[in-house]
């Protein structure tokens, strides 16, 4: 498939990356040099420097022929007219980057669509919906639910006090009579795991488990969680992400943010009413004691600066509170901020990135999601009527090892997948895959 | 540390392709039933045996490589693949010294065309093949067939491919290198085989149409024939020779171009614009003094000698249908500075390349222009965009290397004891692939003389000039192996 992206920003490059990295042809459009040099020198992609809202560059670059059309420069305008043109010029699907919380209501779809704007796509909403999942449910570090609601799949920490820890993978599902929960992967320093039955469970490991809604309580139980009810939540930073995390748990919960720009501050007490804002500079642990920060049960960094959200959430780890999620953009530090045990992290080109990942899949694939502290991915796809998976016993079919399949949504019910479940035409599969195998089991699947 | 297991794995995988052509000269061998069709096959067998072991040894080798793998890589497989091109020459007894089998080799590798024959003709058909083919092969780029077809280049292959193409700013046809890689070798092959067939409707034997074909599309020289295209009186065949030529010294990124129907991107192309017009001036006045001097030739017959070894030394084949050292003082030094000019990027031709003077010119001019506005910013336009400061430096550095070498190389040949003419010559020609030199090493005669360090020497300076100085450069820098 040919991608053309247009914008070599941060969302921009990391879409380039990983795209080239999934095999397609990535011309990727900017108007400095300096910044494709980089991405140029490290990845097979075609760099091009132009105006991305210039016909005549378009045309150069021969967007005519392109499959689909990405445009995430730092302007929405720009982004617009980009699509615009693109699509005028004969790109198949275009995809805009907005920051205007309007066009993404349903009612305008059409009007964009006209426009010849397939897709809208408003990164700081895709984090805040993160955020508020996660706020959710508290204990895991990621969350994602797949078709209906059916299957979840979420990555937690297991420590020493998990029932889980020191067994393996075989043990802890002859636990049970019926199978509950798959654990489809396990982040060990920063290496991601496929695991197989003999694999054991390590202090420090992070999981990513796959399981029906009702056995959630259960995972939870089993890798030594305990649950609690958030009341108190303080946002610290009252970005794009922040305010519309704040407005999403208005009402539901008690939020305080605190803002470090007097006029921002101001203008966010007036937009977020049930809100209380509070201008200062979060770094400073007195205001975060006058401000109660050791009866908040969530602590949310959202401010533009990844080494201060990371920082922050240390500090109120260190007060006392349970759930921190921190914003964290510089992708180099995840990994890090993974090992020193922020709960939560949230990146905005990930989020971005998963969204815009299913236009480059076959019709098999249903949902996508792209995972933070691994380049993995968990799919969600659907089993075509005569596919290879459809023939037989898992166990049977040589399934790749760099895929590992997590449950089948049938109809209305879900299934946990063991060795001798059979998938059916229709089925949707939630698999786990590294970046080597997704291509592997599309084939499978169609 | 570097990933020395990938570089030998990719080795091993290159000698098996250049196992799999040497068969090809063994075919023609066969076909043409003579001796060497035995020394073929035992050659292909070393190349294949040798690679198919360090293939299998380091198949698993870890795949990642940075910079440095990829320099050393690319000079390494173009040193290797010379060491082992020579067997059928060495082995078959045609080329009895090894020196002089690696030196005629590596000559045809990186298109120089320099030979040490004394009798080509002597040579059987296989070997004379053989002989072309490693032109051709060398011409495009070993690198770049690779990454046509061996996938296991795809993970830093832009680094190689970079390292290999000729010029200071490398296009690509298509995002993926891979694809770029299949259509710069498509239409290479097209024009080969265009040209073969021209050349055979020219008068050519089927044998003498291919492999002529093949060393002018690789801007290489080497003939069938020891008198060179002279051989050949037919002006059609001359013609069609000169076209190709010049096909072959432009960027074939326009060549692509111009297939689709893009002309437009063609003419208005500055590199093309100048290389045409260095082509044509050039020509023409070569061809006029010649008309001038010896008029008895005929208007055309001038002209068309002028044109012929002007293509012909820009592009840097060294193809010949007249001693241009025979002509007047003037048009030998003519002759001599375009040596230095080359083809342009993205070419098969050797050189310092069209572009890199152009903007060297530009930005010389410029530079007066800054003396008198101390504080204008003047950037140097190149296809209607400002170069980047980095890039003129880059061609800045270029260009004094390579002059610097050619000093320091002059030095050396004078202490074997040559004139400043065959120094000079043997030097330039070297360096910038492309054939005959002066004095003792001109048209006429031949590298047989050179004694053999003399030989080994200027093999290098033919990698060095192949690769673009900067490549093979590289490896004697303290830099590039401090950890």
């Amino acid at each position: 498939m040919r991608i053309f992206i247009a914008g070599a920003g941060e969302v921009g490059t990391h879409l380039a990356k990983m795209f080239c990295n999934a095999n397609h042809d990535v011309i990727l459009m900017d108007e400095d040099e300096e910044k494709l040099k980089q991405v140029d020198s490290h990845f097979d992609l075609m760099t091009i420097v132009g105006t991305i809202s210039s016909i005549e560059d378009l045309k150069e670059a021969n967007v005519k022929s392109c499959d689909l059309f990405i445009a995430v420069p730092p302007y929405q305008d720009m982004s617009i007219l980009a699509c615009i043109l693109a699509k005028q010029l004969g790109a198949k699907t275009t995809v805009a980057r907005v920051n205007n919380h309007e066009y993404l209501l349903e009612e305008n779809k059409l009007f964009f669509k006209k426009l010849g704007i397939d897709e809208l796509i408003y990164p700081e909403v895709l984090g805040a919906k993160e955020v508020k999942a996660s706020l959710k449910q508290v204990g895991t570090r990621q969350m994602f639910e797949f078709t209906g609601s059916k299957l979840v799949m979420f990555a937690l920490k297991v420590r020493d006090n998990a029932l889980i820890v020191g067994k393996t993978l075989a043990e802890i599902s002859a636990m049970y009579e019926k199978q509950e929960y798959n654990i489809v992967a396990i982040n060990r320093d920063g290496e991601t795991i496929i695991p197989r039955g003999q694999e054991v469970l390590m202090h420090n490991d992070l999981i990513y488990v796959i399981t029906t809604k009702p056995a959630v309580k259960q995972v939870m139980l089993d890798a030594g969680k305990k649950q609690f009810e958030i009341k108190n939540v303080m946002i610290l930073g009252g970005s794009r992400i922040g305010k519309k995390v704040a407005q999403g748990l208005e009402g539901h919960y008690n939020i305080k943010m605190i803002e470090i720009d007097k006029d921002k501050a101001v203008r966010l007490a007036d937009q977020l009413s049930h809100t209380l804002v509070i201008n200062g500079d979060g770094r400073n642990l007195e205001l975060l004691k006058d401000e109660g920060i050791k009866k908040m049960d969530a602590f949310v960094a959202v401010t533009g600066n990844s080494e201060v959200n990371i920082l922050a959430c240390q500090l109120a780890k260190k007060m006392g509170v349970k759930k921190t999620v921190a914003e964290v953009e510089n992708i180099d530090y995840i990994d890090l901020a993974e090992n020193i045990g922020i709960g939560t992290l949230i990146n905005k080109k990930l989020s971005a990135a998963s969204h815009i990942y299913r236009y480059t899949m076959r019709a098999t694939v249903s949902h996508v999601k792209c995972l933070i502290a691994t380049d993995a991915e968990v799919l969600e796809l659907i089993a075509q009527p005569g596919s290879k998976i459809s023939k037989g016993p898992l166990r049977k079919l040589n399934l790749p090892k760099d895929v590992n399949v997590g449950g089948i949504i049938r109809g209305e019910s879900a299934i946990i997948a063991t060795g001798d479940t059979e998938i059916e035409p229709n089925d949707k599969v939630v698999l786990f895959a590294l970046p080597s195998g997704i291509a592997k089991m599309e084939k499978m699947f169609s | 540390m570097l990933n020395s297991r990938f570089i030998f794995l990719v080795l091993g995988l290159l000698l098996i392709v250049e196992g799999v052509f040497m068969l090809l000269s063994a075919g023609i061998a066969a076909l043409y039933n003579e001796y060497d069709l035995p020394y073929h096959l035992l050659s292909s067998a070393i190349c294949i045996g040798v690679g198919g072991t360090l293939a299998f040894v380091f198949f698993k080798a870890p795949k990642d490589i940075g910079k440095r793998e990829g320099y050393l890589i690319v000079t390494l497989v173009w040193f290797v693949f010379s060491l082992f091109g020579l067997f059928p020459f060495y082995l078959s007894g045609a080329i009895p010294s090894y020196t002089d089998a690696f030196f005629e080799t590596i000559s045809g590798f990186t298109t120089t065309g320099s030979s040490i024959l004394n009798d080509i003709e002597a040579l059987p058909h296989g070997l004379l093949f053989w002989r072309s083919l490693i032109q051709w092969l060398g011409g495009m780029g070993i690198i770049v067939l690779s990454l046509a077809i061996l996938p296991v280049l795809g993970v830093g292959g832009m680094q190689m491919f970079v390292a290999e193409v000729p010029g200071p700013i490398p296009d690509k046809l298509h995002p993926r290198i891979k694809e770029t890689a299949k259509r710069l070798y498509g239409i290479y092959v097209l024009f080969t085989i265009i040209e073969a067939v021209l050349l055979y409707f020219g008068g050519m034997t089927p044998f003498d149409a291919i492999c002529h074909s093949f060393t002018t599309m690789a801007t290489g020289g080497y003939s069938t024939k020891q008198a060179s295209v002279a051989y050949f009186a037919s002006p059609f065949i001359q013609y069609v020779m000169i076209f190709f030529m010049f096909l072959a010294g432009a960027n074939f990124t326009l060549s692509f171009s111009a297939l689709r129907g893009r002309f437009s991107k063609v003419i208005k192309d500055e590199e093309f614009q100048s290389y045409f017009g260095i082509v044509a001036i050039v020509s023409i006045i070569v061809g006029g003094v010649l008309f001038y001097t010896k008029g008895a030739d005929g208007l055309e017959q001038s002209m068309r000698e002028g044109l012929f070894q002007v293509v012909s030394i820009i592009t840097t084949t060294g193809y010949a249908t007249a001693d241009y050292l025979l002509w007047a003082p003037f048009l030998s030094i003519i002759i001599f500075l375009l040596m230095f000019f080359g083809g342009s990027a993205g070419s098969t031709g050797g050189g310092i390349k069209i572009v890199r003077v152009v903007l060297l010119m530009k930005n010389s001019y410029y530079e007066l222009k800054r003396l008198v506005h101390p504080n204008a910013v003047i950037p140097v336009r190149y296809n209607t965009r400002a170069v980047g400061q980095g890039i003129i430096t880059n061609v800045l550095a270029f260009i004094v290397i390579y002059m610097m070498i050619v000093g320091i190389s002059m030095i050396i040949m004078s202490i074997m004891g040559f004139d400043l003419d065959t120094s000079l010559g043997a030097v330039a020609t070297s360096i910038g692939n492309i054939g005959p030199g002066l004095g003792d090493v001109g048209p006429a005669s031949n590298f047989y003389n050179i004694p053999n360090f003399g030989k080994w020497f200027l093999s290098i300076l033919m990698l060095i000039g192949r690769l673009e100085v900067f490549t093979v450069i590289l490896l004697f820098s303290p830099y590039f192996w401090k950890e």
